[in-house]
């Protein structure tokens, strides 16, 4: 295969002389092939533990909303697991401010194995019942143990009819249950999370300086006050090199991840509830983030990781064809009830935005590896802008109910003068798989044996999942207009990104 | 309602001669007989102006659904009179047996219907791999080709109030509506940028001399196709979700049949420079939309469906929707050196005219590029112009499994 280095979208602009048409560079253009089995089943957490750039606390399956009816699907949980670790899985919950009722679980789970036996006894007896009656018999004593027969059906009936109702119990209150923490991460909140890394240093500025907002309206890029009549707060219109910007933004960083072996998606943005369920959201909870359609099942997304987690659902993948890693592209919505206050400002917290966001799959093995992996690839990418970030090992009061560990990064945005979470990186380990439905058989050792038979093939496992933003459109816009600021009230275009507007270096102010 | 009117002004100046009587000196009887008439007068004005805003309101409801004017030159009748206005290119001739742009999809492993199907339902997909360098491609080229011709570029909120909608002229709520709606909200997602376009300016008064205005606005859009069934629903052809770049105008009316003519012009361009074979009807009066005095529609020779399939349209709603949206302009005044300029010397407010036409249409354009180049060996050609905009390349290849 030749090598193709994707350099897309130059776009010759009318208000520049500069022609720009990226000039065709053979390089790789990686469409590495998977066997992709066909059900989708993704398992989606809350916002703050995926690529979504949030500051509000994950919201956890909480097992309230849905104890009144059956669930829909059942979470593969490893209940004997969770007993024999007990202690581990209860300082686990405590350390996350998790509400998970784990003494509930373990007493429904032993019950609903007392349960099971007695169940199956009952059956076993009925069976001997029935082939007794195969027998020859006398008429008295067929008649007795036709009565017996249906005493044992009744009793059956009745315990059987518990033993779901017990298991659905189970299920609700089990859901809760976090996953597992990675033995680094830091132990407490907000403030224990750990630096990681730290790249740059905050720019300065030898004139006052704007932020977004301002930067927005003089050069004439974004447009909030006609969003706010149009569709209420927080949407808002690009206009002019802004539009460009967003395409730059994508188009390069479609091109950097691919070079790292990613298959670019596009996805729904529209997906049954019952996706988002599994995926940990509460679409018709109070304060829920999730946008639900009228008259239908359907949400719409807040993050692509929902719809590329549902590609896999209940498939049982070949070793081989891992690892899977995706870079999907989408609109997200997020209607952001609950977040009030300073950190709602402009295009930091609004309700639709364009989102890369990369998706892997693999073997337990790798996920570490695969976790340092995406981070890396993130850090990269920021590094090439020219941001000033810190990479954050995230403690545990805040990591997302899926997240085994989780790395957040967090740009320095001098107009609203903090730092700004721009992108997240996750470990979920095996807890969306179980959730989803994704297993995959471990290709056999090589032996000489005798005939294969379906006995012989190695037993399924589930995959381990990750996830991490490559791009947010709106928050890279607050770093790169508030960072690149001139004092003319002019913004510089980073480098890698100027042939993916057509050469454009500087966004100017215009004559009125 | 305008009998009714008249009776309310009558009883209003009544009350007003009554009330300057009452400033008069007056003996107490006299008085007293005037107040008594001020209530009755009262009573009746309250009635009849309760009266008045219920048949104003009723009148507006049932005006609305007039329909805009026709142009003279629009063929009267349904489908089958639309008239062509223009035809490029002819169908190309294959030497072998074709497939349609699922099929190719699938061989080149460019899209999924079927996990979309199991996570969204039908008529939902995924793009991957080159597919998705050809979106990308496909509207960057579009924004490039567009914005040589003086369009502002735009994104867009997906989701819009309810009444925006209703403005545009389309019907959020009806049976077998378009529109999909936001749960608990008055809101929807919108089914072509036009709607957050002509958004933009509503309720505003524009200077003369700031129009024309000449968007190019991205968007995705939703659209529920309810009552949309039969052959005409395969794959790509017609989903709920797609991007889009739409072009809007804002002018005076004056011109607006010369900017009807320039974004037809845009579009037969941009098509032609993808090598389609295309004919533009001018469609006729059964086909119109409500909005629309004129509309032209692109249809492009789709081989794997084996017919014409529509890939555009480009609308002149005169001043339909902008008499709803509230978009005027004030004309410049003309060179006069004159008395003092009061409010009373500004020349009167118009309504401006709006247009809007599709520049590009996604998956519609994805199924003309797909069956229109394959080739034998199941590769499909990436159109020249396009080249540059996918980081060169030329062929999208069946890849080795």
């Amino acid at each position: 295969m030749v090598l193709h280095t994707l350099r897309l979208a130059t776009v010759p602009l009318t208000f520049t002389t500069s022609r720009l048409f990226l000039k065709p560079s053979p390089t790789l253009s990686f469409f590495s092939r998977h066997v992709q089995p066909r059900k989708p089943s993704f398992l989606l957490r809350a916002f703050s533990n995926s690529s979504a750039v949030q500051d509000t606390p994950l919201t956890q399956t909480s097992s309230d909303s849905s104890a009144a009816r059956p669930p829909q699907w059942k979470a593969a949980i490893d209940f004997k697991w969770i007993r024999d670790n007990k202690e581990a899985v209860e300082i686990n919950i405590e350390n996350r401010n998790s509400n998970a009722d784990l003494e509930a679980v373990l007493e429904l789970y032993e019950n609903m194995v007392t349960l099971q036996k007695e169940v199956e006894g009952i059956r076993e007896e009925r069976n001997n019942v029935a082939k007794k009656m195969k027998g020859k018999l006398e008429p008295s004593e067929r008649e007795r143990l036709v009565e017996e027969g249906k005493n044992l059906k009744e009793s059956l009936v009745t315990l059987e009819e518990n033993l779901v109702k017990l298991q659905d119990e189970l299920q609700h209150v089990a859901r809760s249950i976090p996953n597992m923490t990675h033995p680094d991460v830091p132990v407490g909140g907000e403030d224990s999370s750990a630096i990681r890394k730290e790249v740059g240093s905050p720019r300065e500025f030898s004139f006052p300086i704007k932020d977004h907002l301002q930067l927005g309206k003089d050069l004439d890029l974004i447009d909030f006050d006609s969003a706010a009549e149009v569709s209420g707060s927080k949407f808002f219109y690009l206009k002019n090199e802004a539009v460009l910007l967003e395409m730059a933004l994508l188009n390069w960083t479609l091109s950097e991840v691919m070079k790292k072996g990613f298959t670019p998606l596009t996805t729904p943005e529209i997906v049954r509830s019952s996706i988002v369920e599994k995926c940990g959201f509460q679409p018709r909870g109070d304060n829920t983030q999730v946008y639900s359609i009228d008259g239908t099942d359907q949400c719409l997304i807040g993050t692509a990781e929902i719809p590329v987690g549902g590609i896999h659902m209940d498939s049982i993948l070949l070793e081989s064809s891992l690892p899977l890693k995706y870079i999907a592209f989408s609109h997200c919505f997020r209607t952001e009830a609950g977040a009030a206050g300073a950190a709602t400002k402009g295009l930091y917290r609004v309700h639709q935005f364009s989102k890369a966001e990369m998706f892997v799959l693999c073997r337990p093995e790798d996920s570490e590896s695969f976790h340092n992996e995406l981070i890396q690839i993130e850090e990269d990418l920021f590094t090439s802008l020219g941001l000033h970030f810190k990479t954050l090992d995230m403690a545990t009061a805040d990591l997302g109910a899926p997240a085994y560990r989780k790395f957040d990064v967090e740009a320095w945005m001098p107009g609203l003068g903090r730092f700004g979470e721009i992108s997240s990186a996750s470990n979920c380990t095996d807890y969306q798989s179980r959730r989803l439905g994704i297993r995959f058989r471990p290709s056999e050792p090589l032996q000489t044996g005798p005939k294969k038979g379906k006995a012989n093939l190695p037993p399924t496992k589930f995959v381990h999942t990750l996830n991490a933003t490559a791009c947010a459109v709106p928050r890279m816009m607050v770093c790169l207009l508030e960072n690149y600021q001139q004092e003319d009230g002019s913004v510089v275009i980073p480098e890698p990104l100027r042939p993916f507007m057509g050469g454009i270096e500087a966004i100017k102010p215009k004559l009125r | 309602m305008v009998t009714l009117q008249k009776e309310v002004e009558g009883i209003r100046e009544e009350r007003n001669n009554v009330a300057k009587k009452m400033k008069g000196k007056l003996e107490p009887s006299e008085r007293e007989r005037l107040v008594e008439e001020g209530k009755n007068l009262k009573e009746s004005l309250v009635t009849l102006e309760e009266d008045l805003m219920k048949l104003q309101d009723e009148l507006q409801h049932v005006a609305r659904s007039i329909p805009n004017m026709t142009h003279p030159d629009v063929p009267v009748g349904g489908e089958d009179s639309s008239a062509i206005r223009n035809e490029v290119g002819s169908p190309r001739e294959f030497s072998f047996p074709i497939k349609d742009h699922l099929q190719l999809g699938k061989d080149l492993d460019l899209m999924d219907f079927d996990s979309a199907a199991e996570v969204s339902g039908s008529k939902f997909f995924y793009l991957k791999n080159e597919a998705v360098l050809l979106e990308m491609a496909l509207l960057n080229w579009t924004l490039s080709e567009v914005m040589k011709k003086g369009f502002t570029p735009l994104t867009t909120p997906e989701i819009v109030r309810s009444s925006i909608v209703e403005k545009c002229g389309f019907q959020p709520r009806g049976d077998n509506t378009q529109v999909y709606s936001i749960d608990g909200t008055d809101q929807c997602l919108i089914g072509t940028a036009e709607i957050p376009v002509g958004g933009i300016h509503m309720d505003s008064i524009l200077l003369e001399s700031a129009l024309p205005l000449k968007y190019i606005a991205f968007s995705h859009c939703f659209r529920t196709e309810a009552g949309a069934a039969g052959a005409a629903a395969k794959g790509l052809y017609r989903v709920h979700q797609f991007s889009k770049a739409e072009m809007f105008v804002l002018c005076r009316p004056e011109d607006s049949e010369s900017f009807h003519n320039e974004l037809i012009q845009i579009e037969e361009d941009l098509f032609t420079s993808l090598g389609l074979h295309f004919k533009t009807l001018d469609m006729a009066t059964a086909d119109l939309g409500a909005p629309a005095y004129r509309k032209f529609d692109i249809e492009a020779w789709m081989p794997g469906l084996g017919r014409f399939g529509e890939i555009s349209s480009a609308s002149n709603c005169t001043d339909y929707q902008s008499r709803r949206l509230g978009i005027r302009f004030r004309p410049s005044e003309p060179l006069q050196t004159g008395s003092k300029k009061g409010k009373a010397n500004l020349p009167s407010t118009k309504f401006v005219h709006t247009l809007n036409a599709t520049a590009c249409a996604v998956p519609r354009m994805m199924v003309c590029l797909l069956e229109n180049y394959q080739q034998e060996d199941g590769s499909v050609v990436v159109p020249e112009t396009l080249r540059p905009f996918m980081g060169g390349i030329e062929v999208i290849k069946p890849k080795l499994r």
